[in-house]
């Protein structure tokens, strides 16, 4: 028996792509798309490179719509995981302190890389008060900062973190104060619990392994009460006390 | 397959926009941009790529045949290309320029392949805030001091209201939306398309209004392929060659970029033959190919755009899910350069080749008798591109409002050039946000 979900008659449904090409993001919604696509749905891939905007299109749409979403976009946006939006968490994540090796023994005020919408106090609350918190726009450019040699620490996901590892240059830690990043799958105009077993499905394929093993993503498991459940929880990690 | 139609729609779309005098390579980007939409990060490039060189084929030739250049850097060619129609030697000038662009892509490329390793090793200089502070600054003094016959306060005036139309919505270093005024469209910031049109397809419909055309095509005396080849490689190697190498460097300068590889390598090569309109026309042209080849690099390598046709490019290829940080090094950059990019290029330019040859005298006259007819055409498509982008969007009416106030500045600033503008409204939340941290750091 097939793993997909086969549907009976020709259904479209649009797949909204927030993710920059090379990112896990991107990934997840190139393997919806195929995995959809195989399983008999006529699939229209949308490329909307800022997130913000993919949300206002996501909100505006009245087609059955899909994308991949996080907790940490929530309260900017003011789309929060529902039970008539949620479909299944994608996988979950600490947020890591990372400190170039030449900072480490470095006296006096350190400098700080941040995602632009990170809680300042919260981190100030972490790493203390004698720091120089400087944004940037999103992980990547993180990443290359702290390569660049601009900052002393940065606080990132996961995959930039590992990364910045491999390069030798300094360590990281994950956190157990900063809050968890989550990544889901959303909808609009589509049954939820249907839908979710064709997502399900194609995330257990072996045919979509390769996604899998070059962005080193995670499968999902737990039921959809207990993920929504989980989700819900996180997403209020994100909310900025001002 | 892919990259075959990206590139053969390249180098349509190059034909026609270096054969239509006053149209270049931005406004053919613009106007592809329906297209474009649908193409990932690689055909971008591939499409920007083919059509970029092909201008350089086919630029050359309203230039020696009607003596109005069809690109901006076509200057040379008008001067010395409308020397070989009157000796009825044009299809002579047309065949040494294509020969001469296609050795001056393959320099490009080698001295590329050549000195690759030198940029893998000190490439975590160019990942630091400092470096791209700098670069910002030689950018945006360069728009200061190049455009607009150096009129720096004309050019100042434009960069501030390019950085004004970049600000509202959502900031580079900040979560909240800005400057919306209440207006929700808003918050994703001025869109892209009206500017572009009202700040260059406007001014450049009005030029092509305005402009006469001589439209005569003198009788010409045919010349073999072979005979083309033989006299290059006889007479003209040398100077193409110089062209490649000083054109290739000029490539990389913001701003100015093939334009400065034109004139550069023309006023060198002046100093040497300067009663020599064949090696001043092949030099001059064979710097221009060799230019534009160098003058993605800075974009392709650290995500850098320094003309205003990337600029546009630069702002598709962030819509596609491109970033300039996407890369953990520059080495899988570098590969994507000679794997994907290189080998389409160098069929570009050989199909650029193969058309600008037998093929575009026959479509220019085409289009030298329509004018009329291409102004009408170009005024529809325009008005529907933006509808159609904006229905897409789901801000039609902002998209309507914003065209007709810019159609109106723009109409206003024909006669000055708006890639200032331009520029700093596509890169202006990048810099502020470079320049903000550089003062943290």
């Amino acid at each position: 028996m097939s793993l997909f979900a086969t549907v009976t008659s020709a259904q479209t449904i649009t797949v909204i792509n927030n993710g920059k090409s090379g990112g896990s993001f991107n990934a997840r919604t190139l393997m919806y798309k195929d995995g959809l696509e195989a399983a008999g749905f006529t699939v229209n891939y949308e490329n909307i490179g800022k997130i913000s905007q993919a949300v206002k299109v996501f909100k505006d749409t009245k087609e059955p719509t899909i994308m991949v979403y996080a907790n940490n976009q929530v309260y900017k946006q003011d789309l929060f995981h529902t039970s008539k939006n949620f479909i299944m968490l994608e996988y979950q994540q600490p947020l890591y302190v990372c400190t170039a090796n030449h900072a480490k023994d470095k006296s006096g005020t350190l400098t700080v890389a941040h995602g632009k919408g990170y809680d300042p106090k919260l981190l100030r609350t972490v790493l203390g008060d004698d720091i120089v918190l400087v944004p940037y726009k999103n992980s990547g450019a993180m990443l290359k900062g702290m390569l660049g040699g601009d900052v002393d620490m940065m606080v990132n996901n996961q995959g930039k973190s590992f990364k910045y590892m491999e390069s030798g240059q300094g360590t990281c830690e994950a956190s157990d104060v900063l809050p968890i990043m989550a990544a889901t799958v959303i909808g609009k105009n589509v049954n939820v619990k249907t839908i979710r077993r064709s997502i399900v499905n194609i995330s257990n394929n072996d045919a979509f392994t390769e996604y899998h093993t070059s962005r080193k993503l995670h499968r999902p498991s737990g039921t959809w009460t207990s993920e929504y459940r989980l989700v819900r929880e996180l997403e209020k990690g994100y909310e900025i006390k001002k | 397959m892919e990259g075959l139609i990206a590139v053969a729609t390249g180098l349509l779309a190059g034909t026609i926009t270096g054969i239509v005098p006053g149209a270049g390579v931005t406004v053919a980007m613009v106007l592809a941009t329906p297209l474009l939409m649908s193409f990932d990060v690689t055909q971008l490039l591939l499409f920007y790529m083919s059509l970029a060189s092909m201008v350089q084929f086919t630029g050359t030739i309203p230039a020696v045949y009607l003596g109005v250049p069809g690109e901006t850097n076509s200057l040379p060619a008008v001067i010395e290309g409308t020397k070989f129609n009157r000796r009825k030697m044009a299809k002579l000038a047309i065949g040494i320029c294509a020969v001469g662009s296609v050795l001056g892509s393959l320099v490009a490329v080698a001295v590329t392949y050549g000195l690759l390793s030198v940029l893998v090793e000190h490439i975590t200089v160019f990942f630091s805030n400092a470096t791209k502070f700098y670069l910002y600054i030689f950018i945006i003094a360069f728009c200061l001091l190049v455009y607009n016959k150096k009129n720096i306060l004309v050019n100042l005036s434009l960069c501030a209201g390019g950085f004004v139309l970049s600000v509202p919505g959502e900031s580079d270093i900040s979560p909240d939306f800005r400057y919306t005024f209440g207006i929700e469209d808003l918050q994703f910031g001025v869109p892209l398309m009206p500017v572009l049109i009202g700040f260059l397809i406007v001014p450049t419909i009005a030029k092509m209004f305005s402009s006469s055309n001589s439209n005569v095509f003198l009788p010409n005396i045919d010349i073999g392929f072979c005979k083309v080849i033989k006299y290059f490689r006889k007479k003209l190697i040398a100077s193409s060659l110089r062209g490649s190498i000083i054109g290739y460097l000029c490539g990389f300068v913001p701003g100015v970029s093939t334009v400065l590889s034109t004139n550069a390598s023309y006023s060198f090569e002046k100093k040497l033959h300067p009663n020599n309109p064949g090696k001043l026309l092949v030099s001059s042209e064979t710097a221009n190919n060799s230019g534009q080849f160098a003058s993605m690099l800075p974009l392709l390598l650290i995500g850098i755009p320094i003309t205003g046709s990337e600029i546009v490019l630069y702002s598709l290829l962030v819509d596609a899910g491109w970033s300039p940080f996407q890369f953990d090094n520059v080495n899988t950059n570098a590969d994507m350069i000679f794997r994907q990019i290189v080998p389409w290029f160098v069929v570009a330019n050989v199909a650029g080749l193969v058309i600008a040859w037998p093929l575009a005298r026959h479509i220019l006259k085409l289009f030298a008798n329509s004018k009329k007819f291409l102004i009408a055409t170009l005024v529809v498509g325009v008005l529907l591109l933006n509808t159609y982008l904006g229905v897409l969007d789901y801000r039609v009416w902002l998209y309507t409002v914003c065209l007709l106030v810019f159609s109106g500045v723009g109409l206003l600033l024909k006669k000055y050039e708006t890639v200032p503008l331009i520029f700093m409204y596509i890169l202006g939340n990048d810099i502020e946000a470079v320049f903000y941290r550089q003062m943290l750091i």
